[in-house]
């Protein structure tokens, strides 16, 4: 759908824009913000997957010698108070972040899509009963929902990413519901149940199309708060544990205490998760704007 | 209408009869205990003390039986003893509400009343300059950890003003009962204020595409009445959404930001009660903002029929 | 040349005495506001095990006797009467009497007697009708067989053998006097006392409030008219509070050296003191279980520890090294350094230690392609977590790959009692810098706050034969062969001993930091804001 969607917008632009590189100069230059964004999340995809490459030292290497000191050509980012690099521990903190990102993300989201679907259109006693489980979920505020399961869980990677993604699905559903429902009384919906489709036909490749552009948005603002979320967590000291480099653990309290004496121990990962979750949300617009069926017309 | 209103309200009970179930067994599920945690902070145990003070607290009664205690006080208005203060619960919750309340209340007008309008103004020039800026600037809002926001307020006004609006219950002037709710609430509020902006911009977007609007455009209304009668009046309908939504994920903020404010509300002292297992402060504390959630939906999807008569209800 | 001096030390006199003359009079009124680090579990002192609970809570009580609350160094000799008069040890020292004062009543109005003596230390010793919840400090009166009255004004403790150091455990913050006429339950909640200030009210997770006792039988004092206590959780929140003046004063031995020098760029007229708050950060091994059941493993671990670069990092620099008993000058009962040093890993050679460490893990059949792995368990708790990631990197040396595990608090005991971890890192706070306190508390076989269930007969006889000694240097002696012992024993390897800062602001008067316990020095009846 994409690439009709893009065919059809480069052929507006002009016939000779419809092959190779002249393409994707054309969309990039027509979708400025979104190519920033995709660029900033790519680097950051490639920091992370290269991360032991790139950084300088061992993230956890405990060094009493250059302890607080400041940014310089051998600690690019400084050091913490243990005297780590605080550079390669924000490349190792990239795995981290994008971990729980993509994956309390992606884990919500599909989730949520397919009880809201679900819910919106079948109606009936799985509306009911789905719309009971996100009315559940959904009274139940997320920091404590966070809380309890891993404290239940014990904190871990993979339990702080079902920790995040369970507080999406109502989030997700509840859109995506209100919307289906919507998309249900309109026109074209009721010509492909007049024409005699059936209704999963007409769940997936009508109503679920036209529920995307919301999604994404939802899903890339959501992608961005997931990271915030576990910066938040790890803030009330209950993220990805110690000795893991996440951002979010290394803007937690320990390190605002020294705030004044080493402001780049606050600075640095507050900036790759502003960018991080910024290039998300600068990608994701773009995608909005490509994606939206209805802008076809 | 009517028949629906009961239907909703009855529905209402079923999820709160939910959430005491989820919420008492994940609680006991976590390991340790109120009197795990006592007895670390009298740095020993003593398993034949531990027994009585389990026995005592009604710990050591089958899950059914204290499921079944709780929601009979409950239902007779008795919430119970905080484990670690031994008071009333209902007398250690009541007196935090209104500040939460208050601090909520602020955040989302805040949200709603930068948000909508600017989402509104980015979606009518969009592809303009200003339009840019303004998503720039929502995007950015979106992407600063609020704590950090908060934490950053604080030390600007500590070294610019040599002050902080850090709580005080008995504000000296007009200015810092201002400042000690609505800063934090600023802090709080900002994020939501950028997501609003842009639900409000994507669904004026949508709208604006729509097909009632071409047919209003052509039969020559204004661009400002197509703009702010006929479209705004649709695309407030997500925007609702996410508001109601956000009752609940503020909640999630007010905790961090309560924290570095030091703001004695319901926020912070779930997590303070949570952290000491005291289960009669977080399942009640659980239940009132669930019974809130619960409720602001209801509201929404009131909210709902009233402006889209395109949805029916009941069939 | 001798006149020259004594005219000096004249001057120095006179100019001294000049300084007290020139002090302002102490000014009433006013109320301290101090932030509190966290929410204490309840206000009953009997029932705590962190002075969290005696700094909002010593004001509202008093001792039989207490350490002079302007002596930063407590010991014997510095111990004052409170509610007793006078005291006397019976010539076997077996009976210590004390006079009580007749002239003091609760904060109820009733007067205080000889049967409240009675009531508190029946009740620590478990002999009463009601009990404490919770009783950490039961072994301190393991000696005592009974308390016995003579009349309203006199109470005698009688002990089972002589017990020098009972005086010094009566004169902690961590011994007020109850009343017999309220129940335990009562005294966590809404507490009475005689002592200089009421309890007004404990809101959990914000506020601690007393208020000014006008009937204190110290006439004229308290000359503050309350104390308002906020409870601040988090460190960098309280800080800035403190520095734009919200609070007079922080929580005390609570600034972190690091912190502490953002407070004087910040809040430049400041008061701060730093002194050592007699607690250690410490290993816990389990050596009931492998690897660390073998002695050349606990003794290479002991010889891996580099303390001064724990130092340097935590403390920047401002961190003392010792064994059990904390270290000189501050402390009383300190090995001395020749002593010290003998002491595996102690030596000043860090790699000449380790080297040795190496060679003992070998033997163990570890080595550069052989690696121990193992956890090192702690809470989740800065001052707990911080020392743990250095020791992980240390053990790096000696072919130990450790793995931080981070244990919430509830399940930390739990964990501990389970002998559910191999290394754990821990703090260990001493109320009293007396050994008595530290040797039954941490490593007699029997204690409850024993975590480690470390035992050793041999090394008991001698805190029995320690305790009984009368004499004070020979009793030294034996303290410094048992912290000795405990040391090569690896039984519970002590990494450093902490200082902390206190802060408050220059108009606050008349405020002592204790330099030998964190836990002694909050009666504040004489502290006086110049306002």
């Amino acid at each position: 759908m994409a690439v009709i969607n893009f065919d059809a917008e480069l052929k507006r632009a002009g016939a000779d824009a419809t092959h190779g590189w002249r393409r994707l100069t054309f969309l990039a230059q027509r979708y400025l913000l979104g190519t920033i964004g995709l660029v900033i999340m790519v680097l950051f995809v490639a920091m992370a997957l290269s991360a032991d490459l790139i950084s300088r030292y061992d993230p956890l290497a405990v060094d009493s010698a250059h302890r607080l000191a400041a940014p310089d050509a051998l600690h690019w980012f400084g050091t913490d108070s243990f005297g780590r690099d605080v550079w390669s521990r924000i490349i190792h903190g990239a795995r981290i972040s994008l971990a729980v990102g993509l994956g309390s993300t992606a884990l919500g989201a599909s989730i949520g899509v397919i009880v809201g679907l679900a819910s919106g259109y079948l109606s009936g006693w799985v509306d009911l009963l789905f719309q009971r489980i996100t009315d559940i979920l959904q009274s139940l505020p997320l920091l404590v929902l966070a809380l309890v399961m891993t404290a239940a869980l014990g904190p871990s990677l993979p339990n702080v990413i079902i920790a995040i993604a369970i507080p999406l699905i109502p989030t997700v559903a509840r859109v995506i519901r209100a919307n289906t429902l919507a998309l249900r009384e309109l026109p074209f919906v009721e010509a492909a149940k007049s024409i005699g489709m059936s209704e999963m036909r007409i769940a997936f490749r009508h109503v679920l199309p036209n529920t995307l552009a919301p999604l994404i948005v939802l899903a890339t603002a959501q992608l961005g708060s997931t990271i915030l979320t576990e910066a938040s967590l790890s803030f009330l000291g209950l993220g990805i544990p110690e000795p893991y480099p996440s951002w979010g653990r290394m803007l937690s309290e320990s390190a605002a205490e020294y705030v004044r004496v080493a402001p780049w121990l606050v600075i640095f990962p507050g900036i790759a998760i502003s960018l991080a979750v910024f290039g998300t949300n600068l990608f994701g617009d773009a995608l909005r704007d490509i994606l939206d069926p209805r802008q076809r017309g | 209408m009517l028949a629906y209103i009961v239907r909703r309200l009855f529905l209402m009970l079923v999820t709160l009869f939910g959430i005491s179930v989820i919420i008492f067994v994940l609680l006991r599920v976590v390991p340790g205990n109120i009197v795990d945690i006592l007895f670390d902070a009298a740095g020993y145990v003593d398993p034949a003390d531990k027994a009585n003070l389990e026995k005592e607290l009604g710990l050591s009664d089958p899950i059914v039986v204290q499921y079944l205690k709780w929601i009979g006080g409950l239902l007779h208005g008795d919430l119970g003893y905080s484990y670690v203060s031994e008071k009333p619960a209902l007398q250690e919750i009541l007196p935090r509400i209104p500040i939460t309340a208050k601090l909520a209340g602020l955040a989302l007008l805040f949200s709603a009343s930068i948000g909508i309008p600017l989402g509104v103004l980015s979606a009518v020039h969009q592809g303009t300059r200003l339009d840019y800026a303004l998503r720039v600037v929502s995007l950015s809002g979106l992407s600063l950890p609020s704590f950090w926001l908060g934490l950053l307020i604080l030390m600007a006004s500590v070294s610019m003003l040599g002050w902080m609006p850090i709580y005080n219950p008995n504000p000296q002037t007009w200015a810092e009962a201002f400042a000690i709710y609505c800063i934090p609430a600023m802090a709080v509020g900002f994020r939501s204020a950028a997501l609003t902006m842009r639900i409000t911009r994507s669904s004026m977007l949508e709208i604006l595409r729509q097909d009632f609007i071409r047919t209003a455009r052509a039969k020559g209304a204004s661009e400002a009445s197509v703009n702010y009668h006929h479209a705004l009046k649709n695309a407030v309908l997500p925007v609702i959404t996410v508001i109601g939504i956000e009752a609940a994920f503020l909640i999630g903020g007010l905790i961090v930001t309560e924290t570095v404010f030091n703001i004695p509300g319901i926020a912070r002292f779930l997590v303070e009660a949570l952290r000491w297992r005291d289960y009669p402060i977080v399942q009640n504390l659980v239940m009132f903002i669930a019974v809130v959630v619960v409720v602001v939906n209801f509201a929404v999807d009131m909210l709902y029929a009233a402006i889209d008569p395109r949805i029916r209800f009941g069939d | 040349m001798r006149s020259v001096r004594a005219l000096a030390v004249a001057v120095l006199c006179w100019l001294s005495a000049y300084d007290v003359s020139l002090a302002e009079q102490p000014k009433s009124g006013g109320i301290l506001k101090m932030y509190h680090r966290d929410s204490p579990g309840s206000a009953s002192i009997h029932e705590g095990a962190s002075y969290s609970f005696n700094v909002p809570f010593m004001p509202v009580f008093n001792n039989l006797v207490i350490f002079n609350q302007h002596v930063a160094q407590n010991s014997v000799d510095t111990i004052v009467p409170e509610l007793a008069e006078s005291w006397a040890w019976s010539d076997d020292k077996k009976k210590l009497t004390f006079k009580l004062r007749n002239d003091v009543k609760w904060h109820d109005g009733k007067p205080f007697t000889s049967a409240d003596v009675k009531c508190t230390f029946d009740l620590l010793m478990g002999k009463s009708q009601q009990k404490f919840r919770q009783n950490p400090r039961k072994s301190w009166y393991d000696q005592v067989n009974d308390v016995t009255i003579n009349g309203d004004y006199e109470a005698s403790f009688n002990l089972k053998r002589p017990q020098p150091a009972l005086l010094s455990l009566l004169a902690s913050g961590y011994s007020p006097i109850y009343p017999c006429h309220v129940s335990p339950a009562e005294m966590r909640t809404k507490p009475v006392g005689t002592g200089p200030f009421k309890f007004v009210e404990f809101k959990a997770n914000e506020s601690i409030k007393l208020t000014k006792n006008p009937d204190y039988f110290r006439k004229g004092l308290p000359y503050l008219d309350g104390i308002e206590f906020t409870i601040v959780t988090n460190r960098s929140t309280a800080i800035l509070g403190f520095v734009s003046g919200k609070f007079d004063m922080t929580f005390p031995t609570e600034v972190s050296i690091p912190l502490l020098k953002d407070v004087k760029s910040q809040a430049p007229n400041a008061v701060c003191v730093v002194e050592p708050s007699n607690v250690s950060t410490n290993i816990i091994i389990n050596s009931s279980a492998p690897p660390f059941d073998n002695l050349d493993i606990r003794r290479a671990l002991a010889l891996a520890i580099d303390r001064k670069a724990f130092i340097s990092i935590l403390f920047e620099g401002q961190a003392d090294i010792g064994g059990t008993m904390q270290p000189a000058p501050a402390g009383l009962w300190a090995m001395p350094k020749e002593i010290l040093e003998t002491i595996p890993g102690y030596g000043p050679d860090v790699n000449a230690n380790r080297e040795h460490a190496r060679k003992l893990m070998q033997k163990a059949g570890y080595g550069p392609d052989k690696h121990l792995q193992i956890k090192v368990s702690t809470r989740n708790i800065p001052i707990y977590r911080d020392p743990a990631i250095i020791l992980i990197d240390q053990l790096k040396t000696i072919y130990i790959d450790a793995e931080l595990d981070v244990v919430d608090t509830a399940q930390w005991f739990p964990k501990v009692a389970r002998k559910d971890y191999s290394l754990g890192l821990n703090l260990t706070g001493n109320a009293v810098d007396e050994p008595d306190q530290s040797f039954y508390e941490n490593y007699s076989c029997d204690s409850e706050r024993n975590y480690t269930n470390y035992c050793n007969r041999e090394i008991e006889k001698l805190f029995d034969q320690q305790s009984a000694e009368t004499d004070a240097d020979k009793r030294k002696k034996l303290v410094w062969e048992i912290d000795k012992k405990l040391q090569e024993d690896v039984a519970r390897p002590i990494i450093l001993h902490s200082r902390t800062g206190t802060c408050w602001q220059p108009y606050v008067k008349n405020v002592t930091v204790m330099s030998n316990s964190s836990y002694n020095g909050y009666r504040y009846e004489d502290v006086w804001m110049d306002k």
